[in-house]
């Protein structure tokens, strides 16, 4: 069961950077707390502080300028997938969300706090890692952007400073005609394999090179070297398998649950193959 | 035909429905009494080691911390510390040695919940650790640590197994079941089907968690706890306590899923020792994870061989079965011996040799579970029915059609014969599923079974009829959201001829109802029922009794009516029959007992049928299943209640897919590495197959009350061999070991290229 600690309520930015500051390491930073309470209850997470941020107005918001969207930190995966600015203007995003977990999960869980917590076996990286979206971190030196991939440095770890909380996440929106999409494989709580990729088809060729990344087969997410494959036709299976090919050599598959190492790298080749069929099929 | 009924035979609404819904049913977990303290457990950390050590200092002084409790301040009280209805071998708490990583070592007894959970974690235990087995057939080795070198005493009265003969190394019950000449049928065998099988070690998810309450009231030992067999409780503690079974009382309110992991003596030990030693009232309520470190299901290794005629009749069949049952006894005796009678099926089959073992390992004890041996002994005996009739050119329905046994038919010697018309339920089957299917990409696997179900069938039952003609219901045995509240109560308002409103039931209270055996192997309906049926006939008697004496009316013109009786003309209801005799005020009390006699005189008291099916496709390259269709049929005899029927066979269908694709306890170094439903897999509502249906196949052959015969396990026990059969049907090749993970459906994908690879080579 959970053991006793003390919550703080802060309705700043200023008050939270200042709580994390006083408390170090006692303190975890509690938003929806999916990850954290689970990690509490089993024992293998004891923090005698809590630094609840719900109650800081500006992060739950959601905002959108012409060419990226902010997405505060205490917004959950719930109000990501129902928000009407995110559905018109990254549609792939708003389908991830909805498909995080459960609902008692997105209701509670945030964006932010999936990235925080590090866990590797996470939808959202992927994605956000192929957009170029950026962690937006305020500390007492002031704020500061990271790029997702350089955010997330491991199994459970982050770039995040000991007086630092997430204030929000951008996501620049890609060109019109470039197309997103994610595919998963889940048999457990959280995705086995997760594919994200973006990319223009015309004509049935990569305008450019697709950006494929995979995510939860590894300790951290990874950008497959796609370069070669600028100007490829989509529609060949030959070009799909060998990007596959590729996405295969990229990841070192971690052994669990949901599979051993072969089976991983081999659901990685069958993902990147198929979300990059979505692309091609997107475009037509 | 069907007799006309007024109550019996409709979906009447579970009396139960609406408090269960809205959270107002109370079940164990949610009652407290005024100044309880609460117990949190310590758990061993390793999976086999002497006890060198426990210091308690700590804990103790620890805030709120009323005592902490050892095995052997049990053993220094002169109180029995070991429970277990079939062999005293299990400790209440840990006895100078632990046998499994989580059993319980000491019990903190505490003013808070927390305050016991956190000086749980200040007892400090030492221990110098022994060689662990956790494996069945590394335990079986000669050189395997054994981790009973003095068995428990036989407590047990059942008999079900070969006793204490051969019980040598870790070997804790084998049974044999077999007949005719099996070397020689194997002979001259068109076709023998020989194979290793595995079914997983499962854990049977209730939504409430093992917990109790305990308190001593003058003398007398008081236990709420979520308990299926409350009676079997009771003479476990009597015996602990050293005191009369009528000083000893246990309740279970609603209990929050049983499915047999309830059966038996989970926590109440642990309790009733912490409020015997403290004077308090004391709760125990442990987690799901800890839910997960009492009680799992056996794991089976099946080596099988199954002989056929070129025609497909069965010659012999040879199963010689081991199963992982863990660090204590429990049940397995009664599980070991369901497996062996239950893996070969309802055929004719001229030879048979059954041998299981169950064997101790360093592993959390097991136990009853839905289906009970059934879904173990049917992922080698039903498949092989299937990979005979792949390699026979037959169809599987033909060859099962040929071999089954006919209504009235024995196929166990000396047991009751099939009260089941399984040749034509296997056809409804069949052609409900679209036998055998055109689908491209999809494939059908379908089986039977028949269980010798319903357990000794000692039940009594007892009715009050009220001065308003009202009645209430005493039963011991318990609802577990199997709705028995309900479908008594139904049988009470047919045989008295009231009103289904003015049943009301009591039930599952040693202190307040009549003596059942069990609330487990699908009996309520069918034994509990006669029981009732019983009661309610001596209280219409005793109202024929009172009317003869209150109105002076000779005995033989007095008829039974709808809610009391007839003569001269005139009705009379219980009520006024009743309060004539007395004056003012009464009741009637009537009386219902079964026993091994008469209907239930040959064991078993009936068979409980599995008829399901399903449908699925395989994603070729992830190789995960996906299930389209299922099917059962629900061969119950007659249906007092329908929809409750159909809620089982709907209920044991999921659990049995659950095993089936995706559930299985997994040791590595002796831990569990999945003691959570996070990683453990139970179902989930997106797992519902496409479509369900869900038959009903009513011939009136049941040994229960209107023709009735149980339900609630049977519509499982064929899903995980259904399952690699359909996966075997459209692979190629026939999955031999349950669950089929996407991993091992992949795996088998690859292994069939290889094998299509060499023949075109």
């Amino acid at each position: 069961m959970l053991r006793r600690f003390d919550v703080h309520r802060v309705t700043s930015i200023a008050e939270a950077v200042d709580a994390r500051q006083r408390f170090g390491e006692d303190a975890a930073i509690y938003a929806g707390g999916t990850e954290l309470l689970l990690a509490m209850k089993m024992g293998v997470a004891r923090w005698p502080h809590l630094i609840d941020v719900k109650a800081i107005p500006a992060l739950g918001r959601i905002t959108a300028t012409n060419d990226a969207l902010r997405i505060g930190a205490t917004a959950t995966h719930w109000d990501i997938e129902r928000n009407a600015l995110v559905g018109g203007a990254l549609p792939a995003l708003a389908r991830l969300e909805a498909n995080v977990a459960n609902v008692r999960v997105r209701a509670a869980g945030t964006l932010a706090g999936n990235l925080a917590f590090g866990e590797p076996h996470a939808d959202p990286p992927s994605m956000l890692i192929a957009l170029g979206a950026r962690v937006v971190l305020e500390g007492k030196s002031g704020t500061r952007s990271v790029a997702v991939h350089e955010f997330i440095t491991g199994m459970y770890q982050t770039a995040l400073a000991g007086d630092e909380i997430i204030v929000a996440i951008d996501i620049p929106l890609p060109a019109k005609d470039v197309r997103v999409a994610y595919v998963k494989f889940q048999i457990l709580e959280r995705p086995s394999v997760g594919v994200a990729a973006l990319g223009t088809v015309r004509d049935g060729r990569f305008v450019g090179a697709p950006t494929v990344v995979v995510g939860a087969v590894d300790e951290v997410a990874r950008a497959v070297p796609t370069a070669q494959f600028a100007g490829a036709d989509a529609r060949d299976a030959r070009t799909l398998d060998a990007i596959a090919e590729a996405a295969r050599a990229a990841v070192e598959p971690t052994a669990d649950l949901a599979g051993s190492v072969e089976f991983k790298r081999h659901l990685v080749g069958v993902f990147t193959q198929r979300v990059c069929a979505t692309l091609a099929a997107q475009a037509s | 035909m069907k007799q006309a009924h007024r109550v019996v035979g409709t979906p009447a609404r579970r009396a139960d429905g609406v408090a269960k819904v809205t959270g107002a049913a109370r079940y164990a977990v949610d009652l407290s009494v005024p100044g309880m303290a609460y117990a949190a457990v310590v758990r061993s950390t390793r999976a086999h080691a002497k006890i060198t050590g426990i210091d308690r200092t700590a804990a103790a002084a620890s805030p709120g911390v009323i005592r902490v409790l050892i095995g052997d301040d049990l053993l220094a009280a002169g109180l029995t510390p070991y429970y277990g209805h079939v062999v005293l071998d299990h400790p209440v708490l840990a006895i100078e040695r632990v046998r499994f990583h989580g059993e319980p070592v000491a019990v903190v007894v505490a003013e808070t919940k927390r305050e016991a959970a956190e000086a749980a974690e200040l007892v400090d235990v030492s221990y110098e650790d022994l060689p662990a087995v956790i494996d069945a057939d590394e335990a079986l080795k000669p050189d395997a640590p054994v981790l009973h070198e003095r068995r428990g005493e036989r407590v047990g009265d059942e008999g079900m197994d070969e006793g204490e003969k051969g019980l040598v190394g870790n070997v804790c019950a084998i049974a044999r079941v077999g007949w005719g000449n099996i070397d020689e049928a194997l002979a001259r065998a068109h076709l023998v089907v020989e194979g290793e099988y595995r079914y997983p070690m499962l854990y049977g998810y209730a939504m409430e968690p093992y917990n109790a309450l305990a308190f001593f009231d003058q003398g007398d030992l008081v236990v709420f706890s979520t308990a299926q067999h409350v009676y079997m409780v009771r003479r476990d503690l009597a015996r602990m306590f050293h005191l009369p079974l009528a000083r000893v009382r246990v309740s279970a309110p609603y209990v929050g899923g049983g499915y047999g992991t309830k059966s038996y003596t989970k926590v109440e030990g642990m309790t009733a020792a912490a409020a015997f030693f403290t004077g308090r009232a004391v709760k125990l309520d442990l987690s799901v994870e800890e839910a997960m470190l009492t009680t799992r299901s056996a794991s089976a290794h099946i080596r099988a061989r199954s002989a056929f005629t070129k025609d497909g009749m069965l010659l012999a069949r040879d199963f010689q079965i081991v199963m992982n049952n863990g660090a204590y006894t429990d049940n397995t005796p009664l599980v070991n011996s369901k497996t062996a009678n239950r893996c070969f099926g309802p055929y004719r089959i001229p030879a048979l040799r059954v041998i299981a073992r169950s064997v101790f390992t360093n592993t959390v004890p097991s136990s009853s579970l839905r289906g009970f041996g059934a879904p173990q002994g049917n992922i080698a005996g039903e498949l092989q029915m299937d990979e005979a009739a792949a390699k026979l050119g037959l169809d599987p329905v033909e060859l099962r059609l040929r071999n089954l046994v006919g209504p009235g038919e024995e196929f166990m010697p000396g047991k009751r014969p099939l009260d089941a018309d399984l040749k034509d339920d296997l056809r409804c089957l069949a052609s409900a599923l679209e036998w055998p299917g055109t689908r491209i990409g999809r494939s059908i696997g379908l089986g039977v079974s028949a269980s010798d179900a319903g357990a000794y069938p000692t039940s009594t039952a007892a009715v009050r009829i009220h001065s308003d003609t009202s009645v209430t219901l005493f039963t011991g045995s318990t609802e577990l959201g199997q709705g028995s509240r309900t479908v008594l109560a139904q049988i009470v308002a047919e045989e008295l001829g009231v009103p289904l409103e003015s049943v009301g039931v009591v039930n599952g209270d040693t202190g307040v109802v009549t003596y059942e055996r069990t609330t487990g192997a699908s009996r309520t309906t069918t034994i509990t029922g006669r029981a009732v049926q019983e009661a309610c006939r001596d209280a219409r008697r005793r109202v024929r009794e009172l009317a003869v004496q209150a109105f002076d009316l000779p005995t033989s013109e007095i008829e039974d009516t709808a809610g009391g009786i007839r003569a001269r003309g005139r009705g009379f209801s219980y009520g006024e029959v009743i309060e004539k005799w007395f004056g003012a005020g009464g009741e009637v009390l009537g009386h219902g007992a079964v026993r091994r006699a008469e209907g239930f005189a040959k064991m078993p008291p009936f068979y409980e049928i599995g008829c399901t099916g399903l449908e699925l496709s395989v994603d070729r390259e992830t190789g995960q299943v996906h299930v389209t269709k299922l099917t059962t049929v629900g061969d119950v005899g007659f249906a007092i209640n329908p929809a409750l029927v159909h809620g089982q066979d709907a209920g044991a269908a999921m659990m049995g897919l659950g095993a089936a694709l995706h559930e299985e306890l997994i040791y590595e170094g002796g831990q569990l590495v999945n003691p959570n439903v996070v990683d453990y897999r139970v179902p989930r509502f997106s797992d519902i197959p496409d479509e369900m249906v869900h038959l009903l196949a009513e011939r009136l052959d049941g040994s229960g009350p209107f023709g009735a015969k149980g339900a609630g396990e049977g519509a499982g026990n064929t899903v995980g061999s259904a399952t690699a059969s359909a996966i075997g049907r459209l692979l190629g090749i026939f999955p031999r070991e349950l669950p089929a993970t996407p991993e091992r459906v992949w795996r088998l994908i690859r292994e069939a290229e290889r094998v299509r690879t060499r023949k075109t080579e």
